[in-house]
This record gives structure tokens, C-alpha cells and sequence, in this order.
């Protein structure tokens, strides 16, 4: 591939990346209700950030690092690369806490080096023992190395073993970033577990890789190397560039001068003709600038994008996961919506002479001329020669309850039983539910919660104007009637005489979530209710069968009249004051009980269709695409 | 007396055992809360593995090592015994079978080990004569502890070992892996920490025991070279050094004399940390409890203050029960005189119109004031109703509603399903009837109380108003009307109508008295009477209020035994005193460790 395709291509990438950037963090907080394992903890998330973004697209330049276990001598080799004691060394382990960077001369003007390492505090090299502190930032001290050849950048990292674990996290941040790896082994670590790991890492990226057996004795581990090279490169799949050996000599270590021994690997069937060992020592900083620069900065990058688009490691497995965790919780919503129906077979309904009595009021506010004096006239008789009766009934009976303050006490027992038998299924849908939403719920459960709510329940009902709301119904129902049936009069008459027939048995349905499928079955019953806050009144009758009967059909049809017609509209005259009863427990339920619960659990069910997540698959496709 | 050796340690033994026993109680007493049954269960499991332990007390230390690969375990098996019995090499990882190391003159099958598990050599070494050394596979390259794993395979054994050698190098002293599993092996072991490589590596011993000191007991560390150790011993020579030091620990501090010392304090280590971590679970699950029995306590509290007001505000209502009350005890007091009986006229005619108002409104205020006969019979009759439907009726006249009951319920059955207590143990109160029966008692007891009370203070009040000078002025009172209308009368029968005439004082006999003055005379004495009466009951029912808010202050002040929950009460009690009972068992072991300690302090462990 020439340099000029090369670049297209890297230009290419750079905006897919960083449209992909966006959209993914877009995405993560979308998601955050299927609480997936967070972006920053996964590799492809951090190789993204940490290599893609900062490098496609920039001036070519390679990143070399020396990584491996903890006091295994990973500072001695870069002091050599160095040719100056620029990193610590010591005797005690895991001593290495930050990263040492030389820069070429000239990289500062033409690079930004912060960029190159985004998660990293710079600072300029001042004393190698400042590597050595300990610290809560990642720190990642550079230095201008004169020697070094140009576009190369060599950083000694800590260690990836140690029980300082922070030390991992800033050497996968510099794993990431590099393009060459220079692989310190030991005979006692080439096998271990956490270095395995981390080189089968840098193996999937397609690093290069330079192995580096320090502390060998030498000649004896000389037939050792091969096996141990063997398990190494079976273990983490990679095909190491060179191998080097160093012997166990710790004054030359000390003084830089310890000679590095290169090695073939042995071909198939050369194990008869294998040459003697060649015992001339290297310089390791030469071998590096003789690297192909470009062949290898394209392959760490292409590595690095077919990391981000691996099926199982990748872009494709997150929205999978993604996925399904969306579709486990679609089920369960569904499951609450069903499961948190709650019905109420006998709502409380307003004592009939409360009907009556504001539909007199009604009545007597829309008179007009003589007709409202009479009227007027009549009622302040009749409550004149209805004294001494009411007295006489007060003197024996004590002062009665008001009639709204008993059906205030009625409903405040039928909203009780509807929050108690919610609180119940929630209970049970927490413990059989999966653990996404079982936190949600089981907060609101608490008793702290469940006390909170019932006195914000308690001051709202005690605060209710029901002569407001039952005037509001009864002035709504009362101007349907009169468009739509004229004769007025003739109910009013037989008002009496009809509400002392019907006496209704209301029941409610209340979809406390109100959300999925079991919602939309369900048409909301009143128009101003919440569309997800579904309520379905029915009301029966006992007594009064033709009432029963007649129904709504009875109240609308213009050629009904009489008895029958005006029970079924009183009927809906009860039921229109219960749904409206009804609508009010179920917002206060909603909003007060479950929070924005039905809503995010809508928005994370529905993710696979969010715009952020096919915004991410498209630009995985595309990646894709270009390789 | 000093006890004998022997002696001290069977009584060790036997506190031990007895320790053990209280644990295995306490494992079977345990409330209905669902951390004290997981917690158990944890427990249980280390108690199985104390119980193998106690077999297997005096049979010989097993002595593990543990360690990274390539740290020199095997080499320093070999120096140890003084011959390549352990394959040792530069490949890693070089040992995955582990191999026991046993002279052949101890029966293996003995020993309580699992030895299908093990390659098994018998060597005649001076070290095995007491020991028996395992060379265990390193627990750091294997990545999972997938079965047939090194690791696995480490896990297996690390359980049966007595004493671990903790294998390290300059290398690996600090790595991650190695350090997280001893954390979990160190666990009723002892350690005796080696740092190998001598020949080529420098001396870290105090950066690693600055490492290790968080978490172990670091008494000795040992710096050797196995190689040089075997050569040594190959050419008859005794190993010197650190290696010398590390072979006579081996050989003579780990013999029969410390063996059963090592296991005991192996023992109550496992015993300790399963308590412990009960402890820790018991602490982070504990205050749930708290807040439940909070709020039961907020429950009961809010009850008694209902019942309390509702008492409060009847008492004072019903003032002419009072009146009845305080009459009908002055007049026992005061037994029969002329006062005192139209007392008791007075009394009785007000009971006979108030046991009309009585059938009908039936308070529970009302039924205390009518004091203890007839309380105790219309409470009697209460107690057969509970079923019936008019016992809500009753309630809701103490001020306990239906919608209050059921608010409780709800807030207590959401405290109780975050305190993880046993539904069973909520079950009965799902149905409202059974909380109106609990509320009926709780109210049942309340006014049992309350009528102590009441009969105290309506004695007291009778007391101060029955003096004997307080008597003689209302007795004189009426009397002095008395007389008059006797002097009356009998001025008239005796004298002015009979006497005079007959001795001729008077001209003819007057006319007995008529009609028409006994009905003056007897309204004027009803009239006197009655103000009489009305002075002293108003005397009597002086500072009653001020009274009554006392009493209603002092009911206040008394606790209710029982609320609405008390099955739930009953269960908070009984998880605190099962938190006091592990509290107890976990000082006593940790006592224990300690006073053992001494004995194995030569050897390394973790610390708590």
C-alpha cells in the first residue's frame, strides 16, 4: 500500500472513530438502567481512546515500550536504550510507578504529546527517582534523547504483576498506545498467569513485539530458551520480531553495559542445524531504528481496529449485550405491567343525595328569570320547614358526618387497600425480578419510602376539594345532557325517584406501571389522563334492571327517555366521578410511588432502536468496510 | 498447683470441645432472619472442617510449600530432605503433581489426607521423622481454577496443611496472584516465610516483611540457597546459614512437644475468622433490625398516645360518671349516716338514668370510669366479640381506625422485608381481623391499666374528701334541719296537741300537724339536701380535670407490653439476643487465639 492510499484510509478512519467515540458515550448513558459493565472497563472501549483516536490520522511515529513483570530488570533495558540511567532502578519490587518517555528531538514541535497520551499528567524528566513516587494521577515523565532516531518514541513502564494495581492500569494505558513492545521475560515469569494476559493483549492488538529473556544464565538455560519462547508464543499468540537474550550479571546491568545476544527462532525442522549460538552483543536502540516504521504502524492500527470490530471482543459483542439485556427487561416490563394491574371491585361512590343535591345547585345557578325566584322561593321554604327536623335529628343523633367527609374516609380506605395490594405485587415482582430494576423497586418498598409516600398520599387526599371535583363532573355531564337532550325539566323532576333505584357497585382497573402492550390495550378512559397512566372503571348496578341494561347506549340515544335513560346517566355520573378518582391515584402513584421507573424502562427497551445505537453499528459496518 | 503438661493441655482440649459445643448450639438455635441462617451456614462448614482437624490432632504437621513458579519450591524440598525427591527445573511450570513427602515408617492412611491426590514418596530423611512435607504446583500460572488447573489442584490441598512454607523471590515477592492466594490459603495455617535464590538475587526480606506486615505475623524470615544446601548435605556436611536455621525449625520445633499447640491454634483461627466474617455480616445487616424494632417501638408509642388523648377527652366528658364514681366510695368510707344515705339515694338514682345512656354509647372511657365490677364484666364481654363485627366499631371509638391499622401495616411489612425477616413471621397479620383482634388486646390491656389507675385516684380523691371534719360539717348541716323539723313535729305531737292541754298549759289541744306543712317541710328538705349534695360533689370534683391530665400524663408515661406486631417484636428481641450470644462466642475464641498464640508465636500467621 503506498503512502498516499495509506493516508486516505487513516483519514477515513479518523472520523469514523471519532463519530464512534460520540456515540458510544452517547449510547452509555442511554443505557445506563441495563447497567452494563462500564465502557472505560472494556479493552476495545480504552484501545479506542487510547490509540485510535489519539493516532490515526497524526504524523507517522512509532511508540516503543518496554513492558513486563515486576523486578524483572524492564528499567535496566530501557537505561540501555537510553544510554543514561533515565529511569530508576532498584532492588525492591513493583519500585517503577509512573512511566519515563524519551522524545526525538523536535517531536514536541511538531507532535502533541499530551494527545499521544491522554490519560497520563506530563511532566518534564527532572530526576529518575521521580518514577518512583508514589501518586493518585498516572503520571508519564518525557525527556528529549538526542540519540534517538527520529519519530520514535521509547517509554519504561511499571509493572503488570505487582499487587499495586494501579501500576497495570498505567501499563495497559501504554500498551495501548504502543506500536512495538519490547518483552522483558524471566525464566521464573515467562509463564505466569498475569503475564500471559497481558501479552495476549498485545497479541490480538498485532503489536510487534521484541522478546527480551533477562537474568539468563548463560550457557546453561541456552537450550531453555526455545521451550520457554514455545510456551510463551503458544500462550499469548504472538510472533515476536527478534529475540534477545541478556545474562544474570547485575554489575553490568548496573553499568550499562549488558550485552544483548540475539537469537533466531528455530524453524521447523532446524533443530539439527542449528547454528552455535552467535555471542556478539547488539545495541538494541540501532535494532529499533532499523525497524519499518510504516509496516508496523499499520499493523498496530489495523490490530487495533479489528479489536474494536471483533465479534467477540468488540463493538459487536457490547451491542449485543446491549441487546439483550434491553430484551430481558422488555419481558420484564412487560411482566410488571400485567402483574401490577390492580382492581378495585368496589370503589366507594358519593351517596346519591350528594349527587342530588349539586345537581339542585346546578340547577338553580342555570335558572333564569321567575323560574329561579320560585325555585329559590321553594327551596328556602322547604329548608325552613325542614328545621325543626334536622334539629330534633342532630339533638338525638349527634352532628352527622358531612356526607363528603364520609366519602373522603370511604376513599382514603380504597386507595390504602389499591397502594397496599401495588406494594405487594412490587414486592413480588423485586423478588422474583431480574437485577437491573430490583434495586429500583426494592428502594421504594423500603419502610422509610412506603411511610413517605402514605403521608404524601394522606395530606394530598385530606387536601382535596371533593365538592370542587364533583361539581366539575356533574357540570360536564350536565352540559352533555342538556345538548344532547332537551327535556330537562322531567329529569329534574324525577331525580328523586331515580337515584333512590340505582345504587352503583363501581370497580376500577388501574395499570399502576402503565407501560408495554397491557397499556395499550386499554384505551385511556379519559382524555386528559397521562397516556401511561391507564385506568378502566366499570360500573355495575344493583338495582334497577332496566338501568343495567340501557347503558351507555341509553344515555346517548336521543329516543330513550325516562326512568331507564336517566338511570344508565346517573350511572355515568358515578362512574365519570369514579374514573376521575381514579386517574387522580394513579398519577399520584406514578409520579409519586415509581418516580421515572415506566419511563426509563420505556427508553432502555427501546435502546436497540435509539439513534445512538444504530449510530454505533453504522460506523462499525463502515470500519468495517475500509478493512 | 502447677498442672502437669499433660494435664494443661487436655484442659485446653476440653475448653475447646466446650467452645465448640456452644457454637454448635448456637448454630441451632437461630431466629427466623435470613442472615443469621446464611451466616450459619458458613459457620457450619468451618465447624465440619474443625471436627477433621480434631481427628487428625495428633497425627504429624503437615508442611506445605506455596509459591510462585520458579521461586524454588521443589529445590528447597529437595534440600530439605537432602536428595532430588522433587522433579526441580527451569521450564515453568515445573511441578503440577503435587508430591508427599512421608517416611516410611508412618502410616499414610493414617493421616486423614485425601492421598489419590498426591504422587506419594516414602524417604528416610531426619526432617519427615516428625512432618510430613508436601510440594504443592504454583497457584500463579494458571489463569482460571479450572479443573485440573494448578491452581485447582493447590486449592484442593491448601485445606489439609498445617503449616505452609511461603516460597518467595526477588522477583515475585510481590506479585498480585501469589499474594491474593495466600490470603485466602493463610486461613488456619501457620507460615514460615523463605526467600530462595540466594546465589543471585539481593536480600529483600524487609521490604517484603514491610509488605507482608499489614496482614501477617512476620516473626522470622529465612534468606537461603537450596542448591549450596544440597550440595552441602551431599557432601556430608551440615547446611549452614539461614538454611541451617530453617532445617532446625523444621526438625525440632514442628516435632510431637509444639504439633498439637500448632493444630489448636490452627483450630480456633479457622473458628475465629468464620466468626468474624459472621460478625462483619451481622453488623452491616444489623441496623435493619434496629430500624424495624424503631419503628415497631414508633407504633406502639403512637397507639398508646391515641388511646391515651381518646381516654383523656372522654374522662373528662363524662363528668357524672365520675360523680357516681367518688360518691359511691365516700359512702362506703363513711358507711351509714344520715348524710351519707342521701348520698346514697343521690347515687343511686344517677346510675339508674345513666345505665340507659350506658347501653348505647358504650366507650371504652366510660367503661373504666364505671370501675372494676362492671368494667371487668362489660370487658369480659368485649373479649367474646373480638370476632364479631362491631369490635372495629369499638376500636374506631378508641380512636383506632381501620386505616390506621392498615398504614401500619404496610410501613412495618416494608421494614421487616428490608430487615430479611421471615415472612411466616408476618403472615398472620395479612388479614385486617387478626390486626383488630392484636389492636382489641393491646386496647384490652391499655384500659385494664387505665382503671387501676382511675380506681386509685377516685380512692385517693374520696380519702381527701371524706375527713372527718368535712363529715361532721355536712352531717351537722342536715342534721341541724333535721332536728329543727324533728323538734317541729315533736313540739307539736307531744306538746301543743297532747301534753299541754292535759296539764293545762293550754287551753285545748292544738291540731296535729297537716298536710299542708309536711310538704313544705319535705320539699325544704329535698331542696337542703340536694344543696348539700351539689356542695359536696362540687367539693369533690374540684381540681378533677387538673387531675385527669395527670393521669392521662402517667398513661402516657407507661409502656404498652404489646403492640399491634408482637409476633414481630418478639423476633427483633430474639435476633439481638442471638447478635449478644455470637458477640460472646467470638470474645471467647479470640480469647482463646490469644492465649494460644504465645505457644506458636515462633511462626508466622495472619493477623486480625
Amino acid at each position: 500500500m503506498d503512502d498516499a492510499k495509506r493516508d486516505v484510509l487513516y483519514k477515513h478512519c479518523a472520523t469514523t472513530v471519532r463519530s464512534l467515540l460520540a456515540a458510544l458515550t452517547q449510547l452509555e448513558r442511554e443505557a445506563v438502567l441495563l447497567q452494563p459493565a462500564a465502557l472505560a472497563e472494556r479493552e476495545w472501549f480504552e484501545l479506542l481512546r487510547q490509540k485510535l483516536i489519539p493516532q490515526l490520522g497524526e504524523q507517522a511515529f512509532l511508540v516503543v515500550a518496554v513492558v513486563g513483570g515486576t523486578n524483572i530488570g524492564k528499567s535496566v533495558i530501557f537505561n540501555h536504550l537510553a544510554g543514561s540511567r533515565a529511569s530508576a532502578t532498584s532492588p525492591l519490587a513493583s519500585g517503577t510507578k509512573h512511566a519515563t518517555c524519551l522524545v526525538p528531538e523536535g517531536f514536541n514541535a511538531q507532535h502533541d504529546l499530551q494527545s499521544v497520551f491522554p490519560d497520563f499528567e506530563l511532566h518534564e524528566w527532572s530526576d529518575a527517582s521521580l518514577a518512583l513516587e508514589e501518586s493518585e494521577t498516572h503520571r508519564l515523565f518525557w525527556r528529549v534523547a538526542k540519540q534517538l532516531p527520529p519519530s520514535l518514541l521509547v517509554l519504561d513502564t511499571p509493572d503488570i504483576d505487582s499487587d499495586a494495581r494501579v501500576n497495570w492500569v498505567r501499563a495497559d494505558a501504554v500498551r495501548r498506545a504502543a506500536d512495538v513492545l519490547i518483552a522483558v521475560l524471566t525464566q521464573q515469569k515467562y509463564n505466569d498467569a498475569a503475564v500471559k494476559e497481558f501479552f495476549r493483549k498485545a497479541g490480538a492488538e498485532d503489536k510487534a513485539v521484541l522478546v527480551v529473556f533477562n537474568q539468563c544464565l548463560l550457557p546453561e538455560d541456552e537450550p531453555y530458551w526455545p521451550i520457554w519462547l514455545d510456551t510463551f508464543c503458544r500462550e499469548t499468540q504472538i510472533q515476536p520480531d527478534a529475540i534477545y537474550l541478556t545474562p544474570n550479571d547485575r554489575r553490568a546491568a548496573e553499568d550499562l553495559r549488558l550485552p544483548f545476544f540475539e537469537r533466531q527462532i528455530a524453524k521447523g525442522d532446524a533443530k539439527q542445524t542449528q547454528p552455535a549460538p552467535d555471542n556478539t552483543s547488539r545495541d538494541l536502540a540501532a535494532d529499533l531504528a532499523k525497524l519499518r516504521f510504516p509496516e508496523i504502524r499499520m499493523r498496530t492500527l489495523l490490530g487495533s481496529l479489528h479489536e474494536l470490530t471483533h465479534p467477540q471482543r468488540g463493538i459487536p459483542a457490547y451491542l449485543r449485550e446491549l441487546r439483550m439485556a434491553s430484551e430481558d427487561l422488555s419481558r420484564i416490563a412487560t411482566r410488571l405491567t400485567t402483574e401490577s394491574v390492580v382492581q378495585v371491585r368496589t370503589w366507594p361512590s358519593p351517596g346519591n343525595s350528594l349527587l342530588v343535591s349539586e345537581i339542585r345547585q346546578w340547577w338553580h345557578a342555570h335558572q333564569e328569570g321567575w323560574a329561579r325566584t320560585i325555585n329559590s322561593a321553594y327551596s328556602t321554604v322547604g329548608s325552613g320547614l325542614l328545621w325543626p327536623i334536622r334539629a330534633a335529628r342532630r339533638a338525638l343523633q349527634g352532628e352527622p358526618l358531612p356526607p363528603m367527609e364520609d366519602y373522603r374516609r370511604r376513599e382514603w380506605l380504597a386507595v390504602l387497600g389499591v397502594v397496599e395490594e401495588i406494594f405487594d405485587k412490587l414486592q413480588w415482582m423485586a423478588d422474583s425480578g431480574n437485577d437491573v430494576i430490583r434495586p429500583r423497586i426494592e428502594a421504594v418498598l423500603q419502610g422509610e419510602a412506603r411511610s413517605r409516600l402514605l403521608t404524601l398520599l394522606r395530606q394530598k387526599h385530606d387536601a382535596l376539594d371533593f365538592e370542587a371535583e364533583l361539581k366539575s363532573v356533574i357540570e360536564q355531564e350536565m352540559q352533555n345532557l342538556r345538548e344532547t337532550k332537551p327535556d330537562l325539566f322531567g329529569m329534574y323532576r324525577q331525580l328523586n325517584n331515580v337515584s333512590a333505584a340505582v345504587r352503583p357497585m363501581t370497580s376500577v382497573i388501574l395499570f399502576s406501571i402503565g407501560f408495554g402492550p397491557a397499556g395499550e390495550i386499554v384505551a385511556p378512559f379519559l382524555g386528559h389522563a397521562a397516556a401511561s397512566a391507564a385506568i378502566h372503571v366499570f360500573a355495575d348496578v344493583a338495582g334497577g334492571a332496566t338501568a343495567a341494561l340501557a347503558g351507555e347506549a341509553a344515555v346517548s340515544s336521543a329516543a330513550s327517555s325516562g326512568t331507564s335513560m336517566l338511570q344508565a346517566w346517573f350511572h355515568r355520573l358515578h362512574s365519570a366521578f369514579t374514573a376521575r378518582r381514579a386517574s387522580w391515584l394513579t398519577q399520584l402513584i406514578h409520579s409519586e410511588l415509581l418516580g421515572t421507573l415506566p419511563e426509563d424502562l420505556n427508553a432502555a427497551t427501546s435502546l436497540a432502536k435509539s439513534a445512538a445505537f444504530i449510530e454505533v453499528q453504522k460506523c462499525v459496518l463502515k470500519i468495517e468496510g475500509l478493512l | 498447683m502447677s498442672l502437669t503438661p499433660e494435664l494443661q493441655q487436655l484442659t485446653i482440649l476440653a475448653e475447646i470441645d466446650d467452645l465448640v459445643r456452644d457454637i454448635r448450639r448456637w448454630l441451632n438455635d437461630a431466629p427466623p432472619w435470613a442472615p443469621a441462617r446464611r451466616n450459619r451456614s458458613l459457620v457450619s462448614k468451618i465447624l465440619d472442617r474443625v471436627t477433621c482437624l480434631r481427628i487428625r490432632l495428633e497425627s504429624p504437621l503437615v508442611v506445605a510449600t506455596f509459591g510462585g513458579t520458579g521461586t524454588g519450591k521443589s529445590t528447597l524440598v529437595n534440600a530439605l530432605i537432602g536428595q532430588e525427591a522433587s522433579n526441580s527445573g527451569r521450564q515453568r511450570p515445573t511441578t503440577t503433581v503435587p508430591i508427599l513427602l512421608v517416611h516410611p515408617d508412618i502410616e499414610t492412611t493414617a493421616l486423614g489426607l485425601d492421598l489419590s491426590q498426591f504422587h506419594v514418596k516414602k524417604i528416610d530423611a531426619p526432617v519427615l521423622r516428625d512432618l510430613i512435607i508436601i510440594d504443592c504446583p504454583d497457584p500463579d500460572t494458571s489463569e482460571a481454577a479450572e479443573f485440573g488447573s494448578n491452581l485447582a489442584r493447590l486449592r484442593a490441598i491448601l485445606p489439609q496443611c498445617d503449616v505452609l512454607l511461603y516460597v518467595s523471590t526477588q522477583q515475585k515477592y510481590r506479585s498480585a496472584r501469589i499474594t491474593e492466594e495466600l490470603t485466602d490459603a493463610a486461613a488456619g495455617c501457620r507460615l514460615v516465610f523463605v526467600q530462595t535464590h540466594a546465589a543471585q538475587d539481593s536480600d529483600v526480606r524487609e521490604d517484603w516483611r514491610k509488605s507482608l506486615a499489614p496482614e501477617y505475623q512476620v516473626p522470622d524470615m529465612f534468606f537461603v540457597d537450596s542448591r549450596r544446601a544440597l550440595t552441602e548435605q551431599a557432601q556430608g556436611q551440615r547446611p549452614s546459614g539461614d538454611f541451617g536455621r530453617l532445617l532446625e525449625l523444621l526438625t525440632n520445633q514442628l516435632g510431637t512437644s509444639r504439633r498439637v499447640a500448632i493444630r489448636r491454634a490452627n483450630l480456633i483461627d479457622l473458628l475465629e475468622e468464620a466468626l468474624n466474617v459472621c460478625r462483619a455480616n451481622y453488623d452491616r445487616e444489623l441496623p435493619e433490625i434496629t430500624k424495624l424494632q424503631e419503628i415497631l417501638d414508633q407504633q406502639r408509642k403512637k397507639l398508646r398516645d391515641t388511646l391515651t388523648n381518646q381516654l383523656r377527652d372522654e374522662l373528662l366528658v363524662n363528668r357524672n360518671l365520675w360523680e357516681r364514681r367518688l360518691l359511691s366510695a365516700v359512702t362506703n368510707i363513711w358507711g351509714f349516716s344520715p348524710f351519707s344515705a342521701v348520698l346514697r339515694l343521690y347515687n343511686g338514682l344517677g346510675a339508674f338514668i345513666a345505665s340507659f345512656s350506658l347501653f348505647r354509647a358504650r366507650s371504652s372511657a366510660q367503661m373504666a370510669l364505671i370501675g372494676a365490677v362492671q368494667g371487668a364484666r362489660w370487658l369480659k364481654s368485649r373479649v367474646e366479640e373480638q370476632g364479631a363485627d362491631s369490635s372495629l366499631e369499638r376500636l374506631a371509638s378508641c380512636g383506632i381506625t381501620d386505616q390506621q391499622l392498615q398504614e401500619s401495616r404496610m410501613v412495618v411489612s416494608g421494614y421487616v422485608h428490608a430487615a430479611g425477616i421471615d415472612a411466616e413471621q408476618f403472615a398472620d397479620r395479612r388479614e385486617l381481623h387478626h390486626l383488630r383482634h392484636q389492636a382489641a388486646t393491646v386496647e384490652g390491656q391499655f384500659l385494664g391499666d387505665a382503671r387501676r389507675d382511675i380506681d386509685e385516684l377516685i380512692e385517693h380523691l374520696a380519702l381527701q374528701n371524706c375527713s372527718a371534719m368535712t363529715r361532721y360539717r355536712y352531717e351537722m348541716l342536715l342534721l341541724l334541719y333535721l332536728g329543727f323539723l324533728i323538734g317541729r313535729i315533736g313540739h307539736n305531737f307531744f306538746w301543743s296537741s297532747f301534753l299541754a292541754p292535759i296539764l293545762g298549759q293550754a287551753d285545748h289541744p292544738e291540731p296535729l300537724l297537716t298536710v299542708d306543712f309536711y310538704i313544705p317541710a319535705i320539699i325544704f328538705l329535698v331542696m337542703w339536701s340536694a344543696i348539700l349534695v351539689l356542695s359536696y360533689t362540687w367539693r369533690l370534683r374540684r381540681g378533677l380535670s387538673t387531675k385527669i391530665h395527670k393521669l392521662a400524663q402517667s398513661m402516657v408515661v407507661t409502656r404498652i407490653s404489646e403492640g399491634l406486631f408482637p409476633a414481630l417484636d418478639h423476633v427483633c428481641q430474639s435476633v439481638i439476643s442471638d447478635d449478644h450470644r455470637l458477640t460472646e462466642l467470638r470474645e471467647r475464641t479470640s480469647r482463646f487465639r490469644r492465649e494460644l498464640a504465645d505457644a506458636v508465636g515462633f511462626l508466622g500467621g495472619q493477623l486480625r
